[in-house]
């Protein structure tokens, strides 16, 4: 229950607030509680045990290290840029937690546990890739989503736990190593980091 | 075996750099991954054939694409310091992505090709930024954020697909290879098996650009280096669909089938309208070329989604003949880029008398309309044959519609940039290098040569292969 309520506020914050420290503590806390979850299933074997370390160094170590020495140096990407109002995010989140409730009433996936958490984890996390326009609300959000797909991965495969941390272990290297380098190099020609100056490439 | 045949182009670039004089270094490269190359032909029964096939696709186009590289770089890239010392990376980068395509369409089941897609998304997203300019970093955090996206959910619909299958009796480590998968098939599948399915395909289509998740494409293909753009849209985009493929089989025998074949022809039909519609609108050849693939990768999408044996073997033929001409189109515009400095079509004219990169355009751009002596011309024959033979109108009117709008925007832009002779005393654009010419122009001669090839022992096999989409023997 108290799992529950943890990460329905972290998934809550991800949307709703525009502070990218604050956003950053959530997806922390979201991507820990989420790793305790997967952690049974990663001592099934070695192989797994080494990659779900990696993915956690890379997830809760290295990103979010990266991102605030980024902030340090790039003040301006403190604020995350929303591109809905408040009231509408606060809608958005309520509008997850019903839909994640609803998820668990389909008949084919009641045999799925925690699969309202699961659907709501995702849902915040693709959410915020949508309501943000600062580009590392972009990686932490890729982040998030990987950590819902690796917490559908341990309640729908539990059996799979290599697989499932290799997938891990990859979306947090691509959204680490890729997202911070490239953020390194946007921000030479986009102080603010703001997605709207990606529009003129449109074709 | 496999397993050698994958890291060979990785292996021959890094031995590449034990040579230091930068004559001997090109030789080595080219050399090395002609080798490489010539690996992926001991895979002949050590493979299905729907793997062969695609595993050829994939090092002859890797190969030209070193071999235009090595050229390339030579002239264009290598005179000013700071690209110069990234030369080694930019080589190591283009072996990764080769290697990781072999890894797509080598591996016997969906968690190694899932692997090797995310691979390929790690070295192509420092190559589409790889000249550092700001619209190539912009194309390449597009890329990097919808394909991510696209990526997470296949790994989401894979999962799925594993709780069906070991729900269904399989042992978790068959889980997730698909001749298991077919050979366990439950009688009735779940919903959960169409879920599944249907994230797979909405994933891959990401990685394929089809539309709506196709966003990225256009800004990625033309962004890139000339040799990468190729890579890109004539063989990345291939192994996507071959993703497609494969989740195509697992539906099927899930008894998904229909659903993904109905989203197929969705995507398709509006994938080959969009891009229609775009390319009459474009000021850069490069961005043709990319919105050219979105058209061609719709197309693919309504051969599969008509599904029959006619479908399938256009699907086929029409990757193969597409991967060809679209990576001659994108070396022709990289000479083109080298002899004019730009690729703005308002700033190209009179291509076909002052270069060879204009006269590859021109063979490449007819290719892509789909005329004679090209095997693009057979495909969308077989695709509008299969078009009928499922009674599915509505899309099939769309194909057309779509593939009529591309080939008027081709048809203007090359009469615009070929035509004309260039005004007495006009200096000389610069010439290309022979590599990058020999490999843009054998990219062109196997898009003629699959025109003859349904017509062959070839096509019997191809005939064969495309049954496999359906049903593994």
């Amino acid at each position: 229950m108290i799992v529950d309520f943890v990460l329905l506020i972290a998934g809550a914050v991800l949307i709703i607030d525009g502070r990218t420290p604050r956003i950053l503590a959530a997806y922390v806390v979201l991507a820990f509680t989420v790793s305790i979850f997967i952690l049974p299933s990663a001592l099934e074997s070695p192989l797994s045990l080494t990659l779900f370390t990696m993915s956690v160094l890379l997830k809760l170590v290295v990103a979010p290290i990266g991102i605030l020495m980024f902030l340090r140096a790039n003040p301006p990407a403190n604020d995350l840029l929303p591109s809905i109002p408040l009231p509408a995010r606060f809608m958005l989140v309520i509008a997850f937690a019903l839909i994640s409730r609803a998820v668990g009433h389909f008949p084919s996936l009641a045999s799925i546990p925690m699969q309202d958490l699961v659907a709501y984890v995702v849902l915040c996390s693709a959410g915020m890739l949508v309501v943000h326009r600062n580009l590392l609300a972009h990686v932490m959000g890729l982040l998030a989503l990987g950590a819902g797909i690796t917490f559908a991965g341990a309640t729908l495969a539990p059996t799979l736990p290599e697989f499932v941390e290799l997938g891990a272990t990859f979306d947090a290297l691509v959204a680490t190593v890729l997202g911070l380098t490239l953020v390194r190099s946007i921000v030479a020609h986009s102080p603010i980091l703001d997605v709207e100056s990606l529009r003129r490439l449109r074709g | 075996m496999i397993g050698i045949a994958i890291a060979a182009p990785l292996v021959a670039a890094l031995l590449t750099l034990a040579f230091r004089a930068a004559r001997q270094r090109q030789f080595a490269r080219v050399t090395s991954a002609a080798l490489a190359a010539l690996l992926t032909l001991a895979m002949a029964g050590r493979v299905d054939a729907l793997s062969l096939l695609f595993a050829l696709l994939v090092s002859t186009l890797a190969f030209l694409a070193t071999t235009f590289s090595a050229g390339s770089f030579t002239l264009d890239w290598g005179t000013t310091g700071e690209v110069w010392s990234r030369k080694p990376i930019y080589f190591l980068l283009l072996a990764t992505f080769w290697s990781a395509m072999l890894l797509v369409v080598l591996a016997d089941n969906f968690a190694l090709l899932w692997l090797g897609i995310t691979t390929t998304t790690l070295a192509t997203t420092f190559l589409v930024g790889f000249s550092g300019e700001a619209a190539a970093l912009e194309a390449a955090w597009k890329y990097l954020v919808l394909c991510s996206v696209g990526i997470a959910l296949a790994l989401l619909g894979i999962v799925t697909l594993a709780h069906v299958s070991i729900a269904a009796g399989l042992p978790p480590a068959q889980a997730l290879a698909w001749t298991s998968i077919v050979a366990h098939a439950p009688a009735t599948a779940p919903p959960l098996a169409r879920l599944a399915t249907a994230l797979m395909l909405i994933g891959f289509a990401t990685k394929a650009g089809l539309v709506p998740m196709h966003a990225w494409l256009p800004d990625a293909h033309s962004k890139a280096p000339p040799p990468i753009s190729a890579l890109l849209s004539g063989v990345l985009v291939s192994c996507a669909l071959y993703a497609i493929m494969r989740t195509i089989t697992v539906a099927a025998a899930l008894g998904a089938g229909p659903t993904i074949q109905t989203m197929l022809l969705v995507l398709g039909a509006l994938s080959t309208v969009i891009a229609g519609m775009m390319m009459l609108n474009q000021s850069d050849l490069k961005r043709l070329l990319a919105y050219s693939t979105l058209e061609h990768a719709g197309i693919v999408a309504l051969a599969l989604g008509f599904g029959g044996p006619i479908g399938r073997l256009a699907a086929l033929v029409h990757v193969v003949g597409h991967a060809f001409a679209k990576s001659s189109a994108f070396f022709a515009a990289g000479l083109v880029q080298r002899e004019r400095q730009t690729v703005a079509l308002g700033a190209l004219h009179h291509l076909w008398s002052t270069g060879a990169g204009g006269r590859i355009l021109l063979g490449a751009v007819t290719a892509l309309c789909g005329m004679p002596p090209f095997g693009l011309f057979v495909s969308e024959l077989l695709l509008v044959a299969a078009g009928i033979a499922s009674g599915q109108w509505i899309p099939l009117a769309f194909g057309l519609i779509g593939i009529t709008l591309a080939f008027l925007a081709l048809v203007r832009t090359t009469i615009e940039v070929e035509g004309g002779k260039p005004a007495a005393g006009a200096a000389r654009p610069p010439s290309s290098s022979r590599l990058s010419v020999a490999a843009a122009g054998l990219a062109l001669a196997g898009a003629a040569v699959t025109i003859v090839v349904p017509w062959t022992e070839l096509g019997t096999m191809l005939n064969a292969t495309a049954a496999m989409i359906a049903r593994l023997p």
